[in-house]
C-alpha cells in the first residue's frame, strides 16, 4: 500500500475515533468538580468560568441554563440511596434532611432532562393550567408530619400524602436549593445531611 | 524490510494514530461552541424578542426548548447586544419573595448574578455594559457631582442574556410569580 494512502486512511482513522472519543465522553459525562452526597450529585461550578473544558461542552450541547452560585445549588440522582438505577416499576420514598435553604424544589425528569408525562391528569392540584400534571413539589407545598418531617413517595400508583406520579419511562431526580449558603461549604455535604431515597415495593 | 524495520513503522504510525485521536478529541471539546448549531441564546432568541422582557412558556411534557428547567419557576429573559448599546435593568422586589437575576453570556455561562435579598430600597437597577461603554459612563460621571445609584455589570460578550427566575411555592401562586417578572423592565440605555 502506498505511503500517502496509509497516512490518509491514519488521518481518517484518527479523527474518526477522536471524534467517537468526544461524543461518548461527552454523553456519559464526566465528575470533574462533581460532589456526591449519597445518591446526590451536584456539579457547583457548571456555568461558572472556573468550570472545565468538559462541563462546558457538555452544557454548550446540552443548552442546559445550570443555576448560577448565589441563585441556589441543584443535586441529581440517577440512582437511589442502595445504589441501584432507578426503575419506573417501584416505588420510592424520598424522606429525610434537606440542607438550609430558602426554598427547594423536587423534580422528576427523563435522563434528558425533560418532563415526563406520566398521564395522571392530576392538574388541579398542581398545574399551571388544568389538566397539567405534578412533576414535582417545593418546600412550601410539602405536606409534613407533627414533628416538620416528611415523605415524597414515588409510584405509578396512586399513593395517599406527597404522591410524585412515575410515568413509563426511566427517570432521574433534580433537587434544587434555591438561595443556599451551601455552594461555599459543599465540603460539609454527606448522605446523613441530605434526603434518602429508599426502593419500596415492585410491579 | 526485516521485523525490527516493521515495528518501527508500526509503532510509529500508532503512536500517529494517538496523537491524532488525542488531538482531534482535545480540539472537539475545546472547540464545541462552534460545532453546535444552536447555543442557548439563539434557542431562546426563537421565543424572546431581543432587548425587552420576555416571560418563558412554561415547561410541559414534549414542548420544552431547555432541557433540566424547574417547572416551579416562572422565569423571563431579556436579550441584549450591547453593540447596539448598554442594557438597562429595573426590578421592584416584593419582600419575602424569591427574585433571582443571573447575567449570562450566550452560552449561558453567568458572570454575574443576584437575588432580591441584595435589593436597595425594594428595587434593583443594573445596566451591563462593554468595557468601553463603562469607561463612557465614568468619564460622564467624572463631570457629575451625583453618586452612581445603578449597579455597573461588565459583560465579557457583547451579546448574552438575563435571566430572572421567580418561584411559586404553589400552583394557585404561579399569576403573583409571573406578574413580578412581568414588572421587571429591560431597555437600552441612553448613552
Amino acid at each position: 500500500m502506498p505511503t500517502f494512502v496509509k497516512t490518509l486512511l491514519l488521518l481518517l482513522a484518527g479523527t474518526a475515533v477522536g471524534l467517537c472519543v468526544t461524543l461518548v465522553t461527552l454523553e456519559r459525562g464526566v465528575d470533574f468538580n462533581a460532589i456526591k452526597a449519597g445518591p446526590w450529585v451536584a456539579f457547583p461550578k457548571n456555568g461558572t468560568a472556573d468550570s472545565d473544558p468538559y462541563s462546558r461542552a457538555i452544557l454548550m450541547r446540552s443548552g442546559e441554563i445550570p443555576l448560577a452560585t448565589s441563585e441556589g445549588l441543584s443535586f441529581i440522582a440517577r440512582r437511589d440511596s442502595a445504589g441501584a438505577p432507578f426503575t419506573p416499576g417501584c416505588d420510592y420514598n424520598l424522606q429525610g434532611q434537606i440542607p438550609q435553604a430558602r426554598y427547594w424544589t423536587l423534580t422528576l425528569l427523563s435522563p434528558k432532562g425533560f418532563l415526563i408525562d406520566t398521564g395522571t391528569g392530576n392538574g388541579a392540584d398542581y398545574g399551571i393550567e388544568s389538566g397539567e400534571e405534578r412533576h414535582g413539589f417545593t418546600s412550601t407545598e410539602i405536606l409534613r408530619n407533627n414533628n416538620g418531617d416528611f415523605v415524597i413517595t414515588l409510584s405509578r400508583h396512586a399513593r395517599p400524602g406527597n404522591w410524585l406520579p412515575l410515568g413509563q419511562s426511566s427517570f432521574v431526580l433534580l433537587l434544587r436549593l434555591y438561595d443556599t449558603e451551601l455552594g461555599a461549604m459543599t465540603s460539609a455535604l454527606n448522605d446523613r445531611n441530605m434526603p434518602k431515597v429508599v426502593k419500596g415495593g415492585c410491579t | 524490510m526485516n521485523w525490527l524495520d516493521r515495528f518501527l513503522a508500526g509503532l510509529l504510525f500508532g503512536l500517529a494514530f494517538l496523537f491524532i485521536t488525542a488531538a482531534v478529541h482535545i480540539i472537539s471539546v475545546l472547540a464545541m461552541r462552534d460545532i453546535i448549531d444552536k447555543d442557548v441564546f439563539d434557542r431562546l432568541s426563537s421565543v424572546a424578542h431581543p432587548v425587552h422582557l420576555t416571560l418563558l412558556p412554561p415547561p410541559q411534557p414534549g414542548h420544552e426548548f431547555i432541557p433540566f428547567e424547574d417547572p416551579a419557576l416562572v422565569q423571563g429573559v431579556c436579550l441584549y447586544d450591547l453593540s447596539h448599546g448598554p442594557l438597562r435593568l429595573h426590578a421592584d422586589v416584593e419582600a419575602g419573595q424569591l427574585l433571582t437575576l443571573s447575567f449570562r453570556t450566550r452560552s449561558a455561562q453567568v458572570f454575574y448574578a443576584i437575588t432580591d435579598s441584595a435589593a436597595q430600597h425594594g428595587k434593583i437597577d443594573a445596566v451591563i455594559l462593554t468595557p468601553t461603554q463603562l469607561e463612557d459612563v465614568e468619564a460622564d460621571d467624572d463631570d457629575d457631582d451625583e453618586t452612581p445609584q445603578d449597579l455597573r455589570v461588565v459583560a465579557p460578550e457583547s451579546k448574552g442574556f438575563v435571566l430572572i427566575s421567580a418561584l411559586a411555592g404553589f400552583p394557585s401562586e404561579r399569576p403573583e410569580a409571573e406578574a413580578r417578572i412581568k414588572s421587571v423592565t429591560c431597555d437600552i440605555a441612553q448613552q
